[in-house]
């Protein structure tokens, strides 16, 4: 077995457990080096198909993923986490965890045979189905948890998930650095300005019962 | 480059809100204003000038455009116009604003140009891209009042919207593994066969896209962008975002050939009669009437989207029904941010007597209420009977009856609502309420006279339009 065409499955066995580890998390701060480190290894598939195949756009997105979503917007998070002065764990999330973990397992073995099942020979790749896993547990992430910063991590998940897909089996898709630095735009524009917004107005990161804002 | 040539109009559709959008940052508060304005009308000219010359065409697989585009984008220019035109009136009002009056002209601009640029490109690709720079653009116009619901709202809007997004771009990157392009027009010129995968891409763009639609159940952004955002930009998502959007679906929609899979067809039914249908029970229980308007747009989707299923007949009364929409949302928009500036408050039970109060205003929202909610003679009410005689058309008329039941629910959840406003007295003395001049409600009366005209007259231009874009969608005219 050559050892090299391993590189990507074992990439993508790593990206699928930090998906699980984050639905696992209640504290924000691990939440935000959790999802670095998925984008980190993302970063380093784009890297090794970059390397493999001469693919420029894959370096060029390769390090996009790492200079924005390794670094950046990270380090934006974990201002805000200081600058609201928060406890450094979900409120209400912390008893929720266990029923997450089962849910975010479930989901991701019900998705990966959905598309195995459908779409397994459209995608003959190792793993075809492995960004659409992502994607479901980013969304799993959106849905369950009412902490901002954490939303943002779920969202970050996704981003992911599409830069994923882009490389594993959207080959030659047009405009993919374009999408890849217009996701990012909005990620900086989630975490720097609406987050700074809130804390100025607000004061607290979580979300309170607004009466306005309710039927 | 002639003036017959489309390419110097969609320059100038293009270059006016973005030229508009930059001299507006001029830290003078006249001269910003004509720059947002000039803009803005400049943009009309443009949109009105492809309407006229039919421009239909496609530039290099990268700027492209038919029938379809050019009611889009007559109806998005024209209600960026009279929002622009309107602001001026409704931020002498605001205070402790969080944006200056230069930011927020200049990201009505980019908003405006965000949607145009989605309607004038070929590539699926570019389009979402323009879809989700609407949502940059957009969400901090919501929260220029600096309240903590408007920031919670904004906060809603970009995750939910941005999330929804990000599942039609998968369906782009599928589309793209089962086709290899992303050109719209040459997909819609030769059909990909109707595998498994282009279907599946086509269902999760519908749940991508009709979360900015505001489709049940991925609509809960919707009530709260709508309720916090400053009333012009309210009448922008409610008259033109949610259709741009829907629009963006459509191209991914009509890459089907003709007959669509039923299944497809039945997920589009069953997307859009639950969102009639919930939003015309739950407009019956508000209590802010800016709320009242965002759900009323919310089954007015709802039924655009059941046209679309339905196709034929059905597809000429979801465009007519769009347009008039547009015209006549916005002037509800207009005068309730009116009403919300002459009384302080969006709560319906708090608000009394306005016939005396804020006669003209009072008088425009009892025109705009019926207008929005498909009541004759107004284009709206064209629009929902060629869906009904739609439904009716190819046979399913238990879809007819629950169209109806949501029409008639929403018509008559909404104008008893506004009518107790405008019509109901209260025991204590309500002193009169500032309405000036410059109060903007005649802009009101403008785009609800247009809702009008388009429900009695064929009007030049626009319907033949609306006809050859029904064409373009595979459907056909009465």
């Amino acid at each position: 077995m050559d050892p090299a065409s391993d590189v990507v499955p074992l990439l993508g066995v790593g990206i699928l457990l930090t998906a699980l580890y984050l639905q696992s998390e209640s504290f924000v701060d691990p939440l935000v080096w959790g999802v670095a480190l998925q984008s980190a290894l993302i970063g380093m598939l784009l890297g090794w198909l970059a390397w493999t195949e001469h693919n420029l756009d894959f370096a060029v997105i390769a390090v996009l993923a790492v200079a924005i979503r390794v670094f950046l917007i990270p380090y934006v998070l974990r201002r805000q986490i200081h600058a609201f002065r928060w406890r450094a764990r979900e409120l209400r999330a912390s008893n929720r965890v266990t029923g997450h973990v089962l849910a975010a397992v479930a989901v991701a073995v019900i998705a990966w045979f959905v598309f195995q099942q459908a779409l397994a020979s459209s995608f003959p790749e190792l793993g075809g189905a492995l960004p659409f896993v992502l994607l479901v547990q980013g969304l799993l992430m959106l849905a369950t948890r009412s902490n901002t910063i954490v939303q943002v991590t779920g969202y970050l998940e996704e981003e992911n998930a599409i830069v994923y897909a882009g490389a594993l089996f959207a080959r030659g898709f047009p405009l993919f650095i374009e999408v890849v630095i217009f996701l990012d735009v909005l990620g900086v524009v989630l975490v720097g300005v609406i987050l700074s917004i809130q804390r100025d107005v607000t004061g607290t990161p979580e979300e309170r019962p607004i009466e306005e804002l309710t039927g | 480059m002639t003036l017959t040539d489309p390419l110097w109009w969609i320059f100038l559709l293009l270059a006016a809100p973005m030229a508009g959008s930059i001299l507006s940052l001029i830290p003078h508060p006249e001269i910003s204003r004509a720059a947002a304005r000039a803009g803005a009308l400049a943009a009309v000219v443009a949109a009105t000038s492809l309407l006229v010359l039919r421009s239909q065409g496609e530039w290099g697989g990268v700027l492209g455009i038919d029938a379809l585009s050019d009611v889009f984008i007559f109806t998005v220019a024209a209600i960026y116009a009279t929002s622009v035109w309107y602001s001026s009136a409704y931020l002498r009002y605001i205070h402790n604003s969080f944006l200056s009056p230069q930011v927020y002209y200049a990201l009505m601009g980019a908003f405006a140009l965000a949607m145009l640029a989605s309607l004038v490109v070929a590539d699926l690709g570019l389009m979402w891209i323009g879809i989700e720079a609407t949502t940059v653009a957009s969400a901090l116009l919501i929260v220029l009042e600096r309240k903590p619901s408007s920031v919670e709202a904004a906060w809603r809007y970009t995750l939910i919207a941005s999330a929804g997004l990000t599942i039609a771009l998968f369906a782009l990157l599928l589309l793209y593994v089962s086709t290899g392009t992303l050109d719209a027009f040459a997909l819609a010129a030769s059909p990909p066969v109707p595998t498994l995968l282009v279907q599946m891409a086509v269902a999760l763009a519908l749940v991508g896209y009709g979360t900015k639609v505001g489709l049940f159940p991925m609509h809960s952004w919707l009530p709260d962008a709508h309720s916090e955002a400053p009333s012009p930009v309210s009448a922008l998502f409610s008259g033109v975002l949610l259709p741009t959007a829907l629009y963006a679906f459509l191209r991914v929609y009509r890459v089907l050939a003709m007959p669509v899979p039923s299944d497809l067809t039945d997920l589009l039914l069953a997307f859009g009669l639950l969102t009639a249908l919930v939003a015309a029970f739950l407009l019956q229980q508000q209590r802010s009437f800016k709320r009242l308007f965002a759900y009323s747009s919310m089954e007015v989707m709802g039924l655009a989207v059941v046209g679309v299923s339905l196709g034929g007949v059905a597809l000429y009364g979801v465009l007519i029904l769009l347009v008039s929409h547009a015209f006549a949302k916005s002037a509800a928009f207009y005068c309730s941010g009116n009403v919300l500036r002459g009384t302080g408050t969006t709560r319906i039970d708090s608000v009394h007597d306005l016939r005396h109060r804020m006669p003209w205003t009072g008088a425009a929202w009892v025109l705009a209420a019926p207008a929005v909610t498909g009541a004759p003679p107004f284009g709206t009410f064209v629009g929902e009977l060629l869906i009904i005689v739609g439904a009716v058309a190819v046979g399913a008329d238990w879809v007819a009856v629950l169209v109806i039941v949501a029409v008639l629910l929403a018509f008559l959840g909404v104008n008893a609502q506004v009518g107790g406003m405008v019509f109901g007295t209260t025991a204590e003395p309500t002193p009169p309420a500032e309405e000036g001049a410059e109060s903007g409600v005649s802009l009101a009366y403008l785009n609800v006279g247009v809702a009008l005209v388009l429900g009695i007259v064929s009007l030049p231009y626009l319907s033949s339009a609306l006809r050859a874009a029904t064409l373009v969608l595979g459907g056909h005219v009465p």
